[in-house]
């Protein structure tokens, strides 16, 4: 029956589609990574340089050092780490307050969800402010409160599924055997969990490796992430190319390997738990 | 999900709501043992569970939003000294501004552009990917990757392939098409509006795939099964079976698409710079530009909040909306 049906909607059709569109997804990160290892003598070459013949690696000395893309990376690397932890412990502990107490009825969970997707601009601006008063624009510190409460939003809600989906019965049985809630939840339920919340831990570590609008307001010469190091290459028609795609490079493989990896809860973190994968 | 009813899996509380369930709950804990504050906190766990991420969004999302209320009635304005109250001029200024108008026009021609164009192509390539095929796996971990990838890289990335005169997309469109193709992508109206959607589109046209063909995997396969047993013709297949079964899961991407779309910032920093002139500004380019580039901190404040309550309107409406439909699967 399934040949019947395959034979009726042209599988070639599909395969065709898949294929050009896997071609337009590698693409832009073919030439990327070849930019990123091409001498500058083949930049305006015409017809372009699709393999360099003499590949070279100054690009990425460049990019690391000269242009500070190191200290963007390591920058990112804490930021983003202590940002992730932050975001986890607070909001599998609301999201377990949420899911099992239904605490602040339905009112609680939708004020965070409604967090996810307020403008950033609105909340930025006035936090630049703030956080000049109170010395903590272009701190790591500030950055890692600013993201871990923007990543919130997103942890409580994936958490939040996950925990729906664990039956309660097994917390009801340690309440019964006279442990408190508390152990109820570290020793129980915290334990089953641990797919989805390493799973929200990705989530939240990619959404603050690749964030730039934040960093590009609260940090300037200290603080600096990753992503803003770019705005460095702006402007300067052609001359930087190999150290931009250099620094791509460094920058986007953590956040793939780690994506490709928590790929079976892709669904659940793009719909903040909505849809079950 | 309506407040009062409680959701599956949630257990009752005894104390203030009264015991509902009592055979489930628990009265053999060992008073003395913890003491009296253990006591205290374990009746209150679901507020201290709670508080830690109540009081960061209170701190950083909230005061920040009430704070730009009084910044935007004031003179907030690093070239202007004092912060004298100015009523409403700030909100005037903004709205005044012809820019600030074509930054709505633009924001909503880019995102509803880019919204469509990922919406339809996500689908085409969900229906293509929903039945298993040999390499399925490795399609799927490739299809996903420019999820992971920063916008700015993203911007990055097709600012190299696009611009003049070292990106080879003229060069490759020349071959195509066999004749001479010179396209400034960046700086060229309506070139520079397609590249970004393009940008967006590689983006996030994934996003709508994950979640559309999670929807189609879930539809009953004997439905389809009957549907070929009775002789229905595909195009039928898919109107009258696909589509409805697909509406909610449509919707709620759509709606998380759009969301994050108007928002629109990353790419145009790095692709276009706005420009030409003030061309492609979208509206959270035009703040930060306004605030950051101008200084006019008050002025960007004013119209974020302008920006705020637009959004804020589709918020309410489409997000409770999404709730309601989650509660009824």
């Amino acid at each position: 029956m399934r040949k019947a049906s395959r034979r009726r909607r042209r599988p070639f059709g599909r395969f065709v589609l898949i294929g050009l569109w896997l071609l337009f997804v590698l693409a832009p990160l073919y030439w990327m990574f070849i930019t990123s290892i091409k001498p500058s003598d083949d930049y305006l070459a015409n017809p372009p340089v699709w393999f360099p013949s003499h590949p070279t690696l100054v690009h990425y000395t460049a990019a690391l050092f000269a242009y500070r893309g190191f200290q963007g990376l390591i920058n990112s690397l804490i930021i983003s780490s202590a940002a992730t932890l932050v975001s986890t412990v607070v909001g599998t502990l609301m999201a377990y307050s949420l899911a099992r107490f239904n605490t602040g009825g339905g009112h609680l969970s939708f004020w965070v969800l409604s967090q996810r997707f307020l403008p950033p601009v609105a909340t930025v601006l006035p936090l630049f402010l703030i956080y000049r008063s109170l010395g903590l624009h272009d701190t790591r510190t500030g950055l890692v409160i600013a993201y871990a409460v923007f990543t919130l939003p997103v942890t409580v809600w994936m958490m939040l599924a996950y925990f729906r989906q664990l039956p309660p019965s097994l917390e009801e049985a340690a309440l019964v055997d006279g442990c408190s809630r508390w152990r109820a939840f570290w020793a129980v339920a915290v334990p089953l969990a641990a797919p989805g919340i390493v799973a929200a831990m990705v989530f939240a570590f990619i959404a603050c490796w690749t964030e730039f609008f934040f960093a590009l307001i609260l940090t300037s010469r200290n603080a600096f992430t990753l992503p803003t190091v770019f705005r460095a290459f702006l402007g300067f028609q052609g001359a930087q190319y190999g150290e931009a795609s250099a620094l791509a490079m460094v920058s986007l493989a953590p956040s793939i390997v780690l994506g490709t990896l928590a790929q079976k809860h892709l669904v659940r973190g793009l719909t903040l738990g909505a849809v079950r994968g | 999900m309506a407040p009062a009813a409680l959701p599956a899996g949630a257990f009752p509380l005894p104390g203030k709501e009264g015991m509902t369930n009592a055979a489930s709950v628990p009265q053999r804990r060992r008073p003395g043992r913890d003491g009296a504050l253990a006591e205290w906190a374990d009746r209150r766990l679901k507020w201290l569970l709670a508080a830690p991420a109540i009081l960061l969004i209170l701190a950083l999302s909230l005061y920040p939003l009430l704070f730009s209320i009084w910044v935007s009635f004031i003179n907030y304005d690093f070239t202007v000294p004092g912060h004298a109250f100015v009523g409403l001029k700030n909100f005037q200024q903004v709205i005044g501004d012809p820019v600030a108008r074509w930054s709505l026009v633009v924001t909503l021609i880019l995102s509803s552009a880019s919204v469509v164009t990922e919406f339809l192509l996500g689908l085409a390539l969900a229906l293509a990917m929903v039945k298993p095929f040999r390499g399925r796996g490795v399609a799927m971990s490739v299809i996903i990757v420019p999820l992971f990838i920063s916008p700015v890289i993203v911007g990055q990335a097709w600012a190299l392939l696009l611009q003049r005169p070292f990106g080879p997309t003229n060069y490759l469109l020349g071959k195509l098409l066999g004749m001479d193709v010179t396209i400034s992508w960046l700086t060229q109206t309506p070139w520079n509006f397609i590249a970004l959607v393009v940008a967006d589109a590689w983006q996030w046209t994934p996003f709508m795939f994950v979640i559309l063909l999670a929807g189609l995997t879930s539809i009953p396969q004997h439905i389809y099964e009957a549907a070929e047993l009775d002789g229905v013709e595909w195009l039928d297949t898919f109107i009258f079976i696909t589509v409805p079964h697909l509406a909610p899961m449509m919707l709620l991407a759509v709606t998380f698409r759009l969301l994050d779309a108007v928002k629109l910032f990353d790419t145009i920093f790095m692709l276009t710079g706005g420009g030409p002139g003030t061309m492609t500004y979208s509206s959270s380019f035009y703040l930060y530009t306004v605030g950051f580039q101008q200084f006019h901190l008050s002025q960007a404040t004013a119209g974020s909040w302008i920006f705020l309550a637009m959004t804020a309107i589709v918020i309410g409406v489409l997000v409770r909306r999404l709730m309601r439909v989650e509660a009824a699967r």
